[in-house]
């Protein structure tokens, strides 16, 4: 190769690694990978807790079985058609990041997705099957109210692996909901 | 515990009555044709012509990934996987969006239908191969492997759920509100998403398919993309792998 050649080599070797870096993208970050590592954390669940039935649960009040019996058969406020019973919501508003509300549906239990119990439609077999719970286990005491409330407020106690829902440690309910489910499922039902 | 008790060959005919106790007969006969004709046929060949007009096809992507355009297909089997030069293990709607970027190209949202279609597409270059992932392969897909069985098994949410707590063995066909727990192995589902969802009329991805289970049990839904995601789909893949379920893109779902 004669010397005017091999300049010309060098020179157009420069021009194309120039080019390639100026145009070499950093693929590194040619794509998206959102976070999801926060949302997560703030969606964990909390460990199992204990919770004592309060005396101020009514169990045999009509007005609680009767809600109890709404949030049993109901998914969220959303998917009700028709009122639900009297002191329930169906939406609740929320203010969002920018001061505006915004209507969101209240979640309920939706337990009939796993459990049959008396009146159930569509019914899972997940859990166990609820029909005529009191004569069976209330009545024959292999469970009482304070077992129910537990069961349903934190499975996890007596059941680390349990596949049920958690219903207060998560805040879904409140302790008067609770009571409310407590009183449908130890009811008696036609 | 009399869950443990069900022999699995009763599981089995449990699973397919419950299957079709969730579809009317309407439902049914329409899920047979579309069998033969999956709406979502249309989604992949768009994604193939966008992947040719745009980033210059198969010939591309291979020289991309570089590998040859034979050893493609197995290659593709093989996502998500580790990637050097992108630094992360990632799936293919992302090697799609880096192409784009390298291209000087739009860079299409990774829940854009668009990048639907072309996922589906690519992804169907793969079809009648069986996942080639090797979680031992190196450290990065090993550690994805590892984050997305926790992410898997991490209770959270509204309801205090976790994938685990419809999807472990134990449970499996059994019926939560008509629909029967499919066995996310031997239905394949790796390998079978993206699939036309019927109930949904669209072509769906599997990470769009997992953001529809979190939203169902009020688990925050996390977004396509995030390692959390790409780690539940080497997950989620792995199982179709151990199933030895073949990729068959698109797939077609209730
Ligand atoms: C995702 C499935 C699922 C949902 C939803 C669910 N359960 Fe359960 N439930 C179970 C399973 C599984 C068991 C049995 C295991 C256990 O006891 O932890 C159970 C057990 C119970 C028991 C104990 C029965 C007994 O005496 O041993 C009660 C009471 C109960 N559930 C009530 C409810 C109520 C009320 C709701 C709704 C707020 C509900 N469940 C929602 C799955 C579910
Ligand atoms: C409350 C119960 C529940 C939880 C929690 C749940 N799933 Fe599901 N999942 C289901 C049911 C029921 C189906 C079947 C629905 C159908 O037939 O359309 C399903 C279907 C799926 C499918 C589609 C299977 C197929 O046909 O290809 C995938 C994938 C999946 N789930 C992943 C997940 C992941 C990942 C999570 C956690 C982020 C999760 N699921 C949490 C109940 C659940």
């Amino acid at each position: 190769m004669n010397r005017s050649m091999k300049q010309f080599t060098l020179v157009s070797l420069a021009i194309v690694s120039a080019t390639v870096t100026i145009f070499a993208t950093d693929l590194t970050k040619a794509y998206d990978m959102p976070d999801a590592s926060k949302l997560i954390e703030k969606d964990l669940l909390a460990e199992a807790t204990k919770f004592t039935m309060p005396k101020s649960c009514k169990l045999d009040d009509l007005e609680a079985i009767k809600r109890g019996s709404f949030f049993f058969h109901n998914l969220n406020g959303k998917k009700v058609k028709g009122d639900a019973p009297k002191g329930v919501v169906k939406f609740t508003e929320k203010k969002t990041k920018d001061g505006k509300v915004k209507k969101v549906a209240k979640q309920y239990g939706n337990c009939v997705a796993c459990h049959n119990i008396e009146g159930a439609k569509g019914a899972g077999n997940i859990g166990p099957d609820l029909t005529g719970y009191k004569a069976m286990f209330v009545d024959t005491k292999v469970r009482d109210a304070q077992f129910v409330y537990q069961k349903i407020a934190d499975p996890r106690v007596d059941n680390k692996e349990t596949h049920m829902t958690v219903n207060l440690t998560t805040k879904l309910f409140n302790e008067s909901e609770i009571c409310d489910l407590t009183a449908y499922v130890m009811s008696v039902k036609k | 515990m009399r869950k443990l008790l069900l022999p699995l060959a009763l599981m089995v005919t449990v699973a397919t009555a419950g299957e079709q106790f969730a579809m009317s007969d309407a439902d049914r006969a329409m899920y047979t044709e579309m069998l033969e004709n999956n709406p979502a046929d249309i989604f992949v060949e768009e994604g193939g012509e966008l992947l040719e007009e745009t980033l210059g096809g198969e010939e591309a992507l291979a020289k991309f990934l570089g590998v040859s355009e034979k050893e493609l297909p197995k290659y593709i089997a093989g996502f998500p996987r580790y990637i050097k030069k992108m630094g992360n293990v990632v799936g293919i709607d992302q090697v799609l969006q880096a192409m784009q970027t390298e291209q000087g190209k739009e860079r299409y949202k990774l829940k854009n239908a668009k990048m639907f279609s072309m996922l589906a597409y690519v992804k169907s270059l793969a079809n009648e191969e069986q996942f080639t992932i090797n979680i031992k392969a190196d450290e990065h897909i090993k550690a994805s492997y590892d984050l997305g069985e926790k992410t898997f098994k991490t209770a959270r949410g509204g309801r205090g759920l976790s994938c685990l707590s419809c999807h472990s063995a134990d449970i499996i066909g059994m019926v939560l509100r008509t629909q029967p727990l499919p066995d996310l192995g031997k239905v394949g589902a790796g390998a079978t998403w993206p699939a036309y969802r019927m109930t949904k009329s669209s072509l769906r991805t599997l990470q769009r398919r997992f953001q529809g289970c979190m939203k169902n049990a009020l688990l925050k839904v996390i977004p396509i993309g995030s390692k959390e995601m790409v780690g539940l789909e080497v997950y989620i893949s792995t199982l179709a792998q151990k199933e030895k379920q073949p990729i068959a893109i698109p797939g077609l779902k209730r």
